[in-house]
């Protein structure tokens, strides 16, 4: 009576773990399959313009890098080098707001508008001067 | 004596000191050296110049020091473009769809100006200094309010006029004004000098207090009450020298005095460096005479300075403030 008890319960986990090995071969081809389809490096380019247009001199930059390139009179720009899923490109240029973009698996052409930093411009002086009363002219 | 020793105890050990004192440990000399490598670069790539003044250096406080000291010794004040703006703004302060459409046309020209001559006016600086440290993933603000100069119509601020900075270092805010650290500006010749003045890095904000009152409350960055507008446009002038002499302005707290012939006022300060007695003077301006004089009397214990002056005669006296040869702060007295 034990022995075949133990023997059925042997073959239970044998089944199991057969189970188990196959999920795991499946899931590690799924995601293999995943990353070659998506994953790859490749070229990414785009155009970038302001309200009125393209824009030119556009800096685009991989963040943490020195690695970028500029706008063209056109706008338009091809990344120097192959980017993949997750790196991101920042977007320059005096004036307008910094945007960062993140490479996703659908990214390869990138369209973007740059919108003006609407801060208010003051400025007060400080010429250093000593201060003088106004006084009645005697 | 002792009565003004008693009282400089009791009343300068609530101070706080200076915050760059937070990070006394730090050297900033590498900070500075990569600031002055890069002088003269143009504003056309701002990453890589983030990059350029930032590489190398591991803390927050020396890449920030680096964009700051940076900004203050490569971007000069233009007091066309300020004098411009000023007027328009006053021209059609009334007249709202006027008012922003200047504004608008202003802006434009503002980067343009600073994208190609990196010339500018305040918040340019604090547009600069904010953008570089996005960049470098550094958080900063831009603080728009009242600053209050020798020049400006003191008591009668109608409109905004100057813009500072907030820097968010070691999860604590911290002050700086980049546009009056940088130089001097002369009116006559719109020439801009360049001389870079450390005190207005991370300056103490009860000093900052005295000539910056923030639109947005936030940004007082003091622990006690906030001063009420009329009493910072009542507030003595203090000027560029203060923030390198003194880490704060204790008394008096107004700008202008009465006194009867013989009476004294009493001017108290805490200063950056322990000074010596010659270093203080005053300069009097009765309108017709100007004059050189040594306070009545004065106590400095430490860094604190504690000064008292007697008037003897009548009339309306313009006082200056002078320590080792530096203008400090005005104030005025009619004497009866």
């Amino acid at each position: 009576m034990n022995l075949e008890l133990t023997m059925q319960r042997q073959q239970k986990i044998k089944m199991l773990g057969l189970i188990g090995l196959v999920m795991v071969v499946f899931m590690s081809f799924n995601t293999l399959s995943a990353q070659n389809a998506q994953n790859v490096e490749r070229s990414i380019s785009g155009l970038v313009s302001n309200e009125d247009g393209p824009l030119l001199g556009v800096n685009v930059t991989l963040k943490d890098t020195r690695i970028g390139t500029t706008t063209d009179e056109d706008g338009k720009f091809t990344f120097p080098k192959k980017l993949i899923n997750g790196d991101v490109l920042i977007f320059s240029y005096l004036g307008y707001e910094t945007q960062k973009m993140t490479i996703e698996a659908k990214t390869s052409f990138i369209k973007l508008e740059l919108t003006t930093d609407m801060v208010e411009m003051i400025g007060a002086l400080d010429t250093g001067k000593p201060y003088k009363s106004k006084r009645k002219k005697s | 004596m002792k009565i003004y020793s008693l009282i400089i105890t009791s009343l300068f050990s609530i101070f706080s000191y200076a915050q760059i004192q937070d990070f006394k440990s730090i050297n900033f000399e590498k900070a500075d050296n990569i600031a002055l490598v890069n002088k003269g670069e143009n504003l056309y790539n701002l990453p890589d110049l983030t990059y350029k003044l930032t590489d190398g250096l591991t803390t927050d406080v020396e890449k920030f020091r680096a964009i700051y000291v940076w900004v203050c010794q490569n971007i000069a004040n233009d007091y066309g473009l300020y004098h411009l703006n000023k007027s328009k703004r006053e021209r059609f302060k009334n007249d709202s769809i006027k008012f922003n459409a200047w504004t608008t046309k202003f802006r434009k020209k503002l980067f343009k100006k600073l994208l190609n001559n990196k010339r500018t006016i305040c918040t340019g600086y604090a547009y600069m200094l904010k953008t570089l440290c996005d960049l470098a993933d550094l958080e900063c603000e831009i603080i728009q309010g009242y600053g209050r100069v020798s020049t400006t119509n003191i008591e009668n601020l109608e409109l905004p006029n100057h813009s500072w900075n907030a820097i968010k270092l070691n999860g604590k805010w911290y002050l700086c004004d980049p546009t009056w650290a940088s130089g001097i500006p002369d009116p006559e010749t719109n020439n801009f000098t360049y001389n870079y003045n450390d005190g207005f890095f991370l300056a103490n904000p009860k000093l900052f207090a005295i000539n910056h009152f923030p639109i947005d409350h936030k940004w007082w960055l003091l622990d006690d009450e906030v001063p009420t507008f009329r009493a910072f446009l009542a507030s003595p002038i203090i000027y560029g020298s203060a923030y390198k002499h003194l880490d704060q302005h204790g008394k008096p707290k107004q700008m202008h005095h009465v006194l009867k012939k013989g009476e004294a006022l009493i001017f108290e300060y805490l200063t950056k460096t322990t000074l010596k007695k010659s270093d203080v003077r005053f300069y009097i301006d009765s309108g017709y005479n100007q004059w050189k004089t040594e306070p009545t009397s004065q106590v400095i214990s430490g860094k604190t300075l504690l000064l008292k002056h007697q008037f003897k005669s009548k009339g309306y006296f313009d006082v200056h403030l002078y320590l080792k040869e530096n203008l400090i702060a005005t104030y005025t007295v009619e004497v009866k």
